[in-house]
């Protein structure tokens, strides 16, 4: 951990949806080198909390402290992208959104290194598996420092996860931090070196990952 | 490249792929077109008219003196429907099975009242049932109208000549006895020759003034006949039906139905294909979200309202209607389309972010199309509720910027004010869209 702000913090984070409380008052640093896994039963609130930390939905309450000028790439749950635009024009897209000096090139990159195909085919038609690797190549564009992904690999096939995580490894080094949502206990003890267990929408544990207690959070599950 | 024109771009492609919405929007212009097309044809069509003559009517009829062909005469006078000769049975059936739509019978012993000049001569008209029939049977009026006018000249020439005779003098006739009429000219020169007594001088004054007052007969029985003529000045430009209204509220019609429904669909459909989060996390903001789509109604409206407007007017050119100058003022109707569609997509924008998704923003966007475009259609005399709400939606003012922009002699107060209007509206229910687009976010 460093010295100084954190990357991104939740402070005191409440958000509902009506009368459901989604997210209650939750407190969340990421600090550079960070892994961080979010885990917690359905509902929990995992999802919610990553999409504000992502700056795509406002919190109710509290806030959310961003370092200056820190690049954030979101993969959100559900993929995320038009369905009528190939990868490649998706990738192109979104690259000229975040501001890609070589938005083709960018597009070109990702699309070989997730293996995606470059065909004019619909992303829809695109295979669940397919459409989760474009989902977390868009998060990539734009240099982000800080990657929020939510679920990651539940569609990626091992050789993907491996891929995905080495990446991820590879951001860390380089000063960045990783955040992601998982119900994958074995991928948490793997991947993780911070964990935050999320139950109801409070945070019921955060902590280093050699503290994490497995039986407990899997009570949570129960 | 602007990030609203990168949305845009982004729209324009989806709508390209995707053939059922693309195949409607192509279709629905034409469908338009075509429609006002046949209300053209319709509005510049002769009805057919069966004549049924039951009195045997002669080639030539005279009455009051005035000798009338009968069928140069009917020529003349049927000017505004085609007047088909039939016998009575055929003429029935035809009014049955819609071969006609209307039946002018001459019953027995029309020609006998009309030389009898006692008691008005009666035409039959039997109309067939439906929406022509009111039309038709005006033009029946003005045919029996045209008709009376003849004969009404007829009989005014044939008092006129003997006013002449009694001026002049000479032979001529009355009720079939020839005669033979000094007249006040040769009665003046008569007095004249004879010792000028008191008497005789007052005769020759009364001469005179009878021959003065006569000889304004002429127009006085003409006026006496028509004491209010109607001039019509020669016009250029096309007929009220085909013109403003008919065109005006096609277009009105055709953007109101497009923009709302891409404007409210394609907004919905950011939140339906998950990217709204993505976008709204600093790529894109909500607000310039709103105006892609806004942009992207106004660009549609602008391009298949233009095709309207073209095809309008191939039809009217083919359709071989002289005048009007619609190719001139298509740059001023394309700003009336950009302001149109703009302030009626910021409307499908607001109704897209409160439907939530797209397939409910599409079916309320449809929903809202008929209520808007009748509110535009109920006068203001008649329902002011009506016309006030209908102000504060775009339809109306759209339909009267295009009616000005395409066919006012001076449209430029018109089309500031009703510019002003959607600007205006755009301006409200865009920004209410904005507000309400918080909600996609959920």
């Amino acid at each position: 951990m460093s010295s100084g702000s954190p990357l991104l913090a939740a402070r005191g984070t409440s958000r509902s949806f009506g009368k459901t409380a989604a997210l209650d008052a939750v407190e969340l640093e990421v600090w550079e080198g960070d892994a961080l896994a979010l885990v917690g039963p359905n509902g929990a609130g995992k999802s919610t909390l990553l999409s504000i930390l992502a700056g795509a939905l406002e919190p109710s309450g509290g806030d959310v402290e961003r370092r200056n000028g820190l690049r954030v790439g979101w993969a959100p749950q559900r993929p995320a992208q038009y369905g009528r635009l190939s990868a490649r024009e998706n990738l192109e897209l979104f690259a000229r959104l975040e501001g890609e000096p070589d938005p083709k090139a960018a597009a070109g990159r990702l699309l070989d290194e997730f293996d995606l195909p470059g065909e004019a085919a619909p992303s829809s038609n695109l295979s669940v598996g397919n459409r989760q690797r474009l989902n977390l190549a868009i998060a990539l564009l734009g240099d982000a420092e800080v990657l929020l992904l939510d679920e990651p690999t539940a569609a990626l096939d091992p050789e993907q996860r491996r891929r995905l995580w080495e990446r991820a490894a590879a951001l860390r080094e380089a000063g960045g931090a990783v955040v992601f949502a998982t119900q994958n206990l074995d991928e948490v003890e793997r991947v993780a070196d911070r964990v935050a267990a999320l139950r109801d929408g409070g945070l019921v544990f955060a902590g280093p990952a050699g503290e994490y207690d497995r039986s407990q959070t899997e009570s949570l599950f129960a | 490249m602007n990030r609203i024109a990168l949305l845009l771009r982004k729209d324009v492609l989806v709508l390209r792929r995707s053939p059922l919405l693309l195949g409607i929007l192509l279709a629905y212009p034409i469908a338009i077109a075509v429609l006002v097309g046949l209300v053209a044809s319709y509005a510049s069509s002769k009805p057919r008219v069966a004549f049924v003559d039951e009195d045997n009517l002669p080639p030539t009829v005279i009455v009051g003196g005035e000798r009338f062909h009968v069928d140069r005469t009917i020529r003349e006078v049927s000017q505004n429907v085609k007047l088909v000769r039939l016998s009575p049975e055929a003429a029935r059936r035809q009014l049955r099975t819609g071969g006609v739509v209307a039946v002018v019978t001459v019953p027995p012993g029309f020609i006998a009242s009309l030389k009898g000049m006692v008691k008005s001569p009666q035409l039959e008209l039997e109309l067939s049932k439906g929406t022509l029939s009111s039309r038709v049977e005006q033009q029946v009026q003005a045919l029996v109208y045209s008709l009376n006018r003849q004969l009404q000249r007829a009989y005014i020439e044939n008092n006129l000549r003997y006013v002449t005779l009694i001026l002049h003098g000479g032979d001529g006739s009355f009720l079939g006895q020839p005669i033979d009429v000094l007249g006040i000219e040769k009665a003046d020169k008569v007095l004249a020759g004879m010792p000028q007594t008191p008497k005789v001088e007052r005769l020759r004054g009364f001469l005179h003034d009878a021959r003065l007052a006569l000889a304004n007969t002429d127009d006085a029985l003409r006026s006496t006949a028509h004491p209010i003529e109607l001039v019509r000045s020669p016009t250029r430009g096309r007929t009220w039906v085909l013109s403003a209204e008919v065109q005006a509220y096609a277009l009105g019609l055709t953007i109101t139905f497009l923009a709302l429904m891409l404007a409210a669909g394609s907004l919905a459909a950011e939140r339906d294909e998950n990217v709204i989060g993505r976008l709204a996390r600093g790529l894109i903001g909500l607000g310039h979200l709103i105006w892609a789509k806004v942009a992207l109604a106004a660009g549609v409206a602008v391009v298949l309202g233009l095709a309207i407007a073209v095809a309008f007017g191939a039809i009217i050119e083919v359709g071989g209607v002289t005048g009007g100058e619609p190719w001139r003022r298509l740059p001023l109707l394309v700003v009336g389309l950009v302001l149109a569609g703009g302030a009626l997509g910021a409307l499908g924008a607001l109704l897209g972010a409160l439907a939530g998704e797209a397939r409910s923003a599409s079916l309320v966007a449809l929903l809202v199309v008929m209520p808007i475009v009748f509110l535009g259609l109920i006068p203001a005399e008649v329902v002011p509720p009506a016309a006030w709400a209908s102000d504060a939606l775009p339809f109306a003012h759209s339909v009267r910027f295009f009616s000005a922009a395409l066919y006012d002699l001076s449209p430029w107060g018109s089309v500031l004010r009703e510019g002003l209007w959607l600007v205006a509206l755009g301006a409200a229910f865009g920004g209410l869209a904005r507000v309400g687009a918080r909600r996609l976010l959920v």
